[in-house]
């Protein structure tokens, strides 16, 4: 009798030593605190933003914004017809008065002529194949005259950026105009630099170049 | 105490001493003691349920006066939380309505804008990252999704002899989600919309094991978004902040689509890429897409879930 009850006092010693344990490591958390991951960061608001990346002229004037870059007789004289030169290769030379301009439009330079779209009796008109000639802030139409199938896509709606409302009846819509996105002058689409990747696999394993693998 | 319980049957009930009682109590006191430090992680819980919230009906079942109060608790819950106070509404599907997407793999250059536009309309968490939309990169003349990557981050996309396949969720029009959902907390809509009741569903997690498209997400921990880019424009079934332990998809952006407006995705998309409308209008865009260019794939179109989001080319 005398036994049991010392047997007992020693079991209720030790599973009190043993709670005492996990107290004080529940209390200061002995298997410590783990390692707060770094912060991810946000995301720039560039990637945020919905503008086209160009503006058209038909955007400028309707923004009331400068517009002087457009008007060709500050600087060309008027009843004075614009001579193009060429170099040995047949490429246009593009004056230093418009350097900005880079001719890129069509594979292997084809398209190389200024006059294949400007009118070259009014600078201030476009001029395409087989159309009356256009004001500068409707260039679409001129476009549509070599890519039909484009154009056709874009009046569809499958080629081109839109916005607003999908349902016409509830709101404005906007359908860009090309050069909303192509530049005239070199209207491949331009390369970017893509936005941050995801970070969701950061928690199980994040192997990186910067950090080989400690498992082998 | 109980250590002798045996011996006390056929004798009379032993009195307990002063000694074994005091013992007894500060045994009794220790384990007490570790149960309460064993629960301290308790202490960090402050999500918790209202007793409002938890008695709350399940969205099919709440009446028009119901909805407004859920609208306001929200609302407060909200303004509490974030210190704005948002606008939520309960949006219902439009009539004559049926939602599809279209996108153009000719024309996506893989640039991730429309994965961040996503998070941003949508109140999605951002650390930990939670994100709707996956842009796969994959080699020219292949589709295999098994070989394709998430994680490219080059100087300049797109990349050579690469094209670029955005997925998210693809509303399927026999949606293997809700039929595994235990609780009906996720349903198809009128207009096409997979939704799902973020009060009603208890994160059993079903539906992401039967998403073919790993489009729904669980909040493993408590979403955090920056005060300054809460969106405060809400849907009970869209955008409305989540909390920890409940699952969460892309619903088209029905606090947008439901008012008319494009998705965010399709906004901010610079290629011009994505396509929405209603499929149901031979006027939509995405109707003329659908009649007339080459529509190559449904993703894992042999599953038989029948996207409502497709993948097409320019000839």
């Amino acid at each position: 009798m005398k036994q049991t009850d010392n047997r007992s006092t020693m079991v209720l010693v030790v599973l009190s030593a043993a709670f005492c344990v996990l107290i004080a490591a529940f209390t200061f958390e002995w298997w410590g605190v783990p390692k707060p991951l770094p912060p991810i960061p946000l995301v720039d608001p560039k990637f945020l933003e919905t503008k086209t990346w160009r503006q058209s002229y038909a955007d400028l004037i309707s923004l009331e914004e400068d517009v002087d870059h457009f008007d060709c007789y500050i600087c060309h004289e008027e009843d004075k017809k614009s001579v193009l030169k060429f170099d040995a290769n047949h490429r246009v030379i593009i004056p230093e008065e418009h350097e900005d301009i880079v001719m890129g439009h069509g594979t292997h330079g084809r398209n190389n002529d200024c006059f294949n779209c400007h009118n070259d009796k009014n600078l201030l008109l476009l001029q395409a194949r087989g159309i009356e000639s256009l004001k500068m802030e409707n260039s679409t139409p001129l476009c549509g005259s070599c890519h039909g199938p484009t154009l056709r896509d874009w009046e569809a709606g499958s080629h081109g950026r839109t916005s607003g409302y999908w349902d016409r009846s509830k709101g404005p819509y906007k359908k860009q105009d090309c050069v909303n996105c192509h530049d005239p002058h070199s209207p491949g689409f331009p390369g970017r630099r893509p936005a941050p990747a995801p970070n969701h696999l950061r928690h199980v394993s994040a192997p990186s170049a910067a950090q080989p693998s400690t498992q082998h | 105490m109980n250590a002798d319980p045996e011996k006390n049957t056929n004798d009379k009930p032993k009195e307990m001493d002063r000694r074994s009682f005091l013992g007894a109590s500060a045994f009794a006191g220790v384990g007490l003691a570790a149960l309460a430090a064993s629960l301290k992680p308790l202490l960090e819980l402050d999500d918790l349920t209202s007793m409002e919230k938890f008695l709350q009906k399940h969205y099919k079942e709440l009446s028009p006066d119901d909805m407004a109060k859920v609208l306001k608790r929200i609302e407060r819950e909200v303004k509490d939380e974030y210190g704005v106070t948002p606008d939520v509404k309960d949006l219902k599907p439009m009539d004559g309505v049926e939602y599809v997407y279209a996108l153009n793999l000719t024309r996506c250059i893989g640039c991730r804008k429309c994965v961040h536009a996503c998070a941003a309309e949508n109140n999605l968490s951002r650390d930990p990252e939670l994100q709707y939309i996956r842009v796969l990169k994959m080699p020219h003349g292949s589709l295999d999704v098994g070989k394709s990557n998430h994680d490219y981050n080059p100087e300049s996309v797109p990349e050579k002899d690469h094209f670029y396949m955005p997925v998210q969720c693809q509303q399927c029009e026999n949606p293997p989600c809700v039929k595994v959902c235990p609780v009906n907390a996720t349903w198809q809509e009128a207009d096409g919309i997979t939704v799902i009741d973020y009060d009603w569903c208890i994160g059993c997690r079903y539906c992401q094991a039967a998403c073919p498209y790993s489009a729904r997400h669980f909040n493993f921990a408590k979403p955090s978004i920056p005060k300054e880019r809460l969106n405060p424009d809400m849907a009970y079934l869209g955008n409305r902040p989540r909390k920890m332990g409940v699952m969460e998809k892309c619903h088209f952006c029905i606090q947008r689509t439901r008012v008319g407006k494009y998705p965010a995705c399709l906004e901010v998309c610079p290629a011009g890429a994505r396509k929405f409308g209603n499929i149901l209008d031979h006027e939509s865009e995405v109707y003329k897409i659908l009649t007339t260019k080459r529509v190559f794939i449904q993703l894992k179109e042999e599953l038989g879930t029948s996207p409502r989001f497709f993948y097409y080319f320019d000839v």
